[in-house]
């Protein structure tokens, strides 16, 4: 039986900024405490960290002269087509579940930062202290054990919903159609067809701005990535090839220069 | 065999081999990473973590024995006429036909185009090396052309590099051992690299 591939539904429009996502996260993965950076705003920190997976981005919109925030959850996608697989060299640092979470084994991670690079959505993380990525796992643990994302079991406003993506892609389909009845005519679905699909949807108000969310317009894997794991790697392997090969031939049908040791004239 | 004349000094020796060390530490373990079917290369060197913590290192040696190599001959690599006329000819040369073809310098033609081959890609190696040693430092933008450009020169000069070696050991008998030793003799100066022979030889 084919396994289902699950996902997780970000409905921006009700997300209150309460942060109760970003603490179960913390509390689950069992991470340690660290200071957040204050930078003027009401996120917990400006950034994503090795130790701290799931950030609520408060991107300030001002819209008629009202301020308001487009609240984003920014965490790994879990990309159908993901960069950070394509990009790293070591067998089994990161798997692509059955289910289509994509998750990082720590323990076969050689911390080359490649991932970082070929993630389209600049989510991984690099510990200075363990040489180790980190990012979400979308609570893989929990699920496999049939269990809810503790992001989203924890999150008071069905702002997040898990479940089977073919589910949650209708899902996303009914709260658009709401929108639009409320009047936001540009809401739409972020779900990245460019990388295949993305399992971490999102329902935005301003579909055609995602960039107002801090989202990437049109993710893909960068071209270079794709360059460099594809055609480069079959040119450079049949350009080696043929040099050792060329030498091989050079020596069987010309042989070695004369010597000329001896000092005649 | 007769007297023999000195070709390469201590110090050209150490740099050049300190350098071909690095190099070939630093192909191989690179390599290990260029493909995960090339992954198990980086047991042979101590596994994963360690190739990846000693592989700049080990770059970063290489450049330094490269630069010096590059400050105390980039002056006698410059090509002149008769290097021309070598190169339209390298052909013969490479099928052993000596006629025709002009005597060289201290470096013939094709090791004076070895020598900006290598230097060049070394530069462009070292360059987007730094950037990919440092992914949470570097600028995206960075990192996205280091991450191809880093490969390809290192293709570049691993290529050249099979040619230098077939060339130095098997091609050209003699060559390794100036390598090794810094010395040739008078028959091997004369008839490998002529205008040399006479400048050094004072006849
Ligand atoms: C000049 C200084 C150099 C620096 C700072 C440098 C740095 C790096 C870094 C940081 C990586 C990423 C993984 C790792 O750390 O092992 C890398 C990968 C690599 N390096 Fe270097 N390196 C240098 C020179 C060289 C040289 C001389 C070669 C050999 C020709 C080489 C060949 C490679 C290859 C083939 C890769 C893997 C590329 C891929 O994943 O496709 N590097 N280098
Ligand atoms: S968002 Fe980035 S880290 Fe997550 S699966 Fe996609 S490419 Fe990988
Ligand atoms: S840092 Fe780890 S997970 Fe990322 S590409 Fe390198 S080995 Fe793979």
């Amino acid at each position: 039986m084919a396994v289902t591939t699950v996902a997780k539904l970000v409905d921006t429009s009700l997300c209150i900024g309460c942060k109760a996502c970003e603490v179960a996260c913390q509390e689950w993965n069992d991470q340690e405490f660290t200071l957040g950076v204050f930078n003027n705003t009401y996120q917990t920190q400006p950034d994503l960290s090795p130790s701290f997976w799931n950030l609520i981005k408060f991107n300030e919109h001002v819209d008629d002269g009202v301020n308001s925030w487009l609240m984003a959850k920014y965490q790994c996608m879990h990309c159908a087509d993901a960069g950070c697989i394509k990009a790293c060299p070591a067998p089994g640092a990161i798997v692509q579940l059955p289910n289509g979470i994509v998750d990082f084994k720590q323990d076969n991670c050689i911390g080359c930062g490649y991932c970082i690079t070929g993630c389209p959505f600049d989510v991984p993380r690099l510990s200075p202290t363990s040489k180790k990525v980190y990012k979400c796992s979308l609570c893989s643990d929990r699920v496999g054990a049939g269990m809810t994302p503790a992001c989203i079991r924890t999150c008071p406003t069905n702002c997040l919903t898990f479940g089977s993506r073919t589910d949650l892609v209708q899902l996303a389909s009914i709260r658009t159609a709401e929108l639009k009845e409320d009047g936001f005519m540009d809401a739409g679905v972020y779900d990245g067809p460019g990388v295949g699909g993305t399992n971490v949807l999102y329902v935005l108000k301003h579909a055609s701005e995602p960039e107002k969310y801090g989202l990437p317009k049109d993710p893909r894997i960068p071209w270079t990535v794709s360059l460099w794991k594809g055609p480069l790697k079959w040119v450079a392997n049949a350009a080696f090839l043929g040099t050792a090969l060329g030498a091989m031939l050079h020596y069987l049908k010309f042989g070695p220069q004369e010597r000329h040791d001896d000092d005649t004239d | 065999m007769t007297t023999q004349i000195e070709r390469f000094s201590f110090a050209e020796r150490v740099s050049h081999w300190t350098s071909a060390l690095c190099f070939l530490y630093a192909a191989f373990t690179g390599l290990a990473l260029w493909s995960p079917r090339l992954f198990w290369l980086s047991g042979v060197f101590g596994g994963g973590e360690t190739v990846r913590a000693w592989h700049p290192w080990a770059g970063l040696i290489f450049s330094v024995a490269l630069g010096v190599m590059f400050k105390r001959w980039a002056g006698q690599m410059q090509l002149d006429q008769d290097d021309q006329v070598w190169l339209a000819k390298s052909h013969l040369y490479a099928q052993h036909i000596e006629a025709g073809i002009p005597e060289s310098g201290r470096f013939n033609a094709g090791q004076k185009m070895m020598f900006w081959l290598q230097s060049a890609s070394a530069f462009f190696l070292l360059l987007s090396g730094l950037v990919i040693w440092f992914p949470e430092v570097a600028p995206r933008s960075a990192r996205l052309i280091a991450i191809l450009l880093h490969p390809v020169c290192a293709s570049v000069s691993m290529g050249g590099i099979i040619v230098h070696f077939y060339m130095s050991t098997l091609a050209v008998p003699g060559a390794l051992s100036a390598m090794v030793h810094g010395t040739v003799s008078r028959g091997w100066a004369r008839s490998h690299h002529g205008k040399w022979f006479r400048e050094v030889d004072g006849r």
